[in-house]
């Protein structure tokens, strides 16, 4: 899947590339506003990261010249946190918006999002190890005993299942369970994955749930131990 | 003295108070004069109008009887001699007789007069074309005796004199009337600058006070009663400001102070780790320290974003009528495992609605939700009240606690404050949750508010409805 990131401060555009790139994206990189809405407009991208402040043409312009003949999905990125660059953003054509300073999950979150939309079908049930899961009954299993999971619990452990081996953010984490998307003060994720951990994986040997430090918690099967120098 | 002439320089050039103060007085004596003067001038007028009449009339009265009794050629004589007399004596008298005889004539009548004097008889005006000013007269007619046949009898006197004198009366109300406005305009200039000298003493005090010199305030005692009432709110003013200012200087440094113990650690550990060759787990450990680190600046900068722009007048613009017991229990929801680790249970009283940015709103509903379970003990309960006072609606969140003194009590919304000076720092509370609760209050056009009494502490916060 081709990506277009349009970014002119150096090392963020050399991350996005990187870790993109890790990800399974193809990537291109454009450091300013015309060579970026060309770049746009002679490929076909699945995804547009454009960034609003660049050299040359702005990005709303370049969302403007682009949106006059394409409708590449297209991220908005910037450094002011201000409700009418959202706004303007979105009314301009922008399929989405992130402030700086963002997370990258939080990016690689909504470009999956995005790329997600057309087409793709949803799971009804999942699989990993010896846990199963069933997303209509809201019943799991492991090593065939049932859990005993409330209904936040299941909610988590079936936004974690329906994206296992990927790693959440907290902050994406309350979004799709409790439909909180901001910071709180309140450490709820922590304490909700604490709960699911204890009746997910405190009887096992094979641990499903892993925290990744700083970042957020994936649902997966290791084989190898170690394998995110855990 | 020099900011003195400095001062009256430009008192004088703009519209000052002086400057209104004397033209006002000008524009009251221009009135009042005006008043006066046209009084006293219908007064004179109406006196004046009279004047020839009853001049006339006393003459007339004189002379009746003698032209009555008279009837022949030799009174005739004495008559005319007697009425010469009295019209060289008074040169404003004139007398004309007509008749149909010559002989029984007086003042040489032209026929404009005897025109004139077959009008009706009384008190008429005559104007001669020789003359500015008309004649008042008295026709009378008397009927024939003896010899004499009947005959007009005209007594008139020259207004002249009666006009001249309203004239000069006139001009000497006008002109007396322009020396008092010009006294009252000089004279309440003069006047207005002696009483606004507490004034500029004052606006001298006041130039002062500038930054960093807040601390001084503007002094009573030696000041009229009239500015007791500026002095202090400029004083309460002064003090407000002077809060502010020092509110701002020591959240600058809060701030500061904020960012950089994250800063430190990360610029601190890294060093480390780079001082010699690690295993690749220790870069690890290192770099995920380190995301933690930045993850707290960033969740700092995100929320001193969201009160700047609180600051600089955000309202919240997707405002929906809401039930508010209902926001509520959906952030009851989120909090559920944390209050179920806190063993604290959660009442909810009473139910309002109100126009609200539910994200917002929740984002509030949580920290003062957190804040609530924080400072209560296990096994206790938080109430939520939910209260509509007509004009807005209140939820106020309360927990059991030791009581907060009065003076840290409305502190506790700004910014970074702790009521304990020794900035414990808890994970992810940087003391910024009921700044934004405020901030929040703010985008809704409404307040907060905090109470404690009776071993509960409430934090809440009022919205319009």
């Amino acid at each position: 899947m081709r990506v277009l990131i349009i970014e002119d401060e150096e090392k963020t555009a050399d991350y996005l590339h990187r870790g993109l790139t890790e990800q399974g994206y193809t990537t291109d990189v454009a450091r300013e506003g015309i060579e970026g809405l060309h770049m746009a407009l002679e490929s076909d991208y699945a995804v547009i990261i454009l960034d609003v402040m660049l050299p040359g043409l702005d990005g709303y312009g370049v969302l403007r010249a682009l949106r006059a003949r394409k409708q590449t999905p297209v991220i908005m990125l910037t450094a002011r946190e201000n409700v009418d660059d959202r706004i303007r953003g979105l009314r301009e054509g922008a399929d989405d918006y992130l402030g700086k300073p963002f997370s990258f999950l939080e990016l690689v979150a909504r470009l999956q999002a995005l790329t997600r939309r057309s087409g793709g079908h949803e799971p009804v049930q999942i699989s990993i190890a010896d846990l199963w899961i069933d997303l209509i009954s809201r019943k799991a299993t492991r090593a065939g005993a049932r859990l005993d999971l409330t209904a936040k619990e299941f909610s988590l452990l079936s936004v974690l299942a329906r994206r296992h081996g990927e790693i959440l953010s907290k902050t994406s984490i309350a979004e799709m369970v409790w439909d909180i998307n901001f910071d709180s003060d309140a450490n709820v994720v922590e304490v909700a994955i604490k709960r699911l951990r204890a009746k997910l994986d405190g009887p096992f040997e094979q641990k499903l749930l892993h925290t990744i430090r700083g970042m957020g918690y994936v649902l997966e099967s290791r084989v190898l131990e170690h394998r995110r120098g855990e | 003295m020099c900011s003195k002439a400095v001062y009256w320089s430009t008192v004088v050039a703009s519209n000052s108070i002086a400057l209104r103060l004397s033209g006002m007085f000008a524009l009251v004596a221009l009135l009042v004069f005006l008043l006066i003067g046209w009084a006293l001038y219908l007064q004179v007028d109406k006196g004046l109008g009279l004047l020839p009449e009853a001049e006339v009339d006393a003459r007339y009265s004189v002379l009746e009887s003698q032209v009555q009794r008279f009837g022949d050629l030799e009174h005739w004589g004495k008559l005319s001699s007697k009425l010469r007399l009295l019209s060289e004596e008074d040169k404003r008298l004139r007398f004309w007789v007509v008749s149909d005889h010559p002989n029984y004539e007086f003042g040489n009548p032209d026929p404009e007069i005897r025109a004139f004097a077959k009008g009706p008889l009384g008190m008429r005006d005559l104007n001669l074309s020789d003359h500015d000013y008309p004649f008042k007269v008295l026709v009378s007619e008397f009927p024939a005796k003896d010899q004499r046949p009947p005959l007009r009898f005209l007594t008139a006197i020259d207004t002249e004199t009666f006009w001249q004198t309203q004239h000069s009366l006139l001009i000497a109300l006008i002109s007396l009337a322009a020396i008092g406005i010009a006294l009252a305009s000089a004279l309440g200039y003069w006047v207005a600058r002696i009483g606004l000298k507490p004034l500029l003493d004052l606006s001298l005090e006041a130039r002062k006070l500038t930054p960093p010199h807040l601390s001084g305030r503007l002094q009573l005692s030696s000041l009229p009663p009239e500015l007791d009432q500026f002095v202090t709110s400029f004083n309460s003013t002064l003090g407000r400001v002077e809060q502010a200012y020092s509110r701002l200087e020591s959240f600058n440094a809060d701030v500061a102070h904020e960012l950089r113990s994250p800063l430190t650690n990360l610029i601190g550990q890294t060093q480390v780790a780079l001082t010699r060759g690690r295993s690749a787990e220790h870069y690890f450990e290192v770099l995920q320290s380190n995301l933690e680190e930045l993850e707290r600046l960033r969740s700092i900068i995100n929320d001193m974003l969201f009160l700047a722009s609180a600051d600089q007048g955000s309202r919240a613009t997707e405002l929906t009528e809401s039930s508010l017991a209902e926001e509520v229990a959906t952030t009851l929801d989120y909090l559920d495992f944390i209050l179920e680790d806190a063993q604290v249970q959660v009442q909810v009283r009473g139910n309002a609605h109100a126009p609200i940015e539910k994200a917002h709103l929740r984002r509030a509903l949580i920290n003062l939700l957190h804040n609530a379970v924080q400072h209560t003990s296990p096994g206790q309960v938080i109430h939520v009240d939910i209260l509509d006072e007509g004009d807005h609606v209140s939820i106020g969140v309360t927990n059991p606690g030791a009581q907060i003194s009065g003076e840290h009590l409305p502190k506790l919304f700004e910014r970074f404050y702790r009521v304990d000076a020794s900035r414990s720092n808890s994970g992810a509370n940087h003391g910024l949750g009921l700044a934004i609760v405020k901030a929040i209050a703010l985008m809704h056009g409404g307040t907060v508010f905090a109470r404690s009494e009776h071993g509960e502490n409430t934090f809440g916060i009022n919205l319009p409805c």
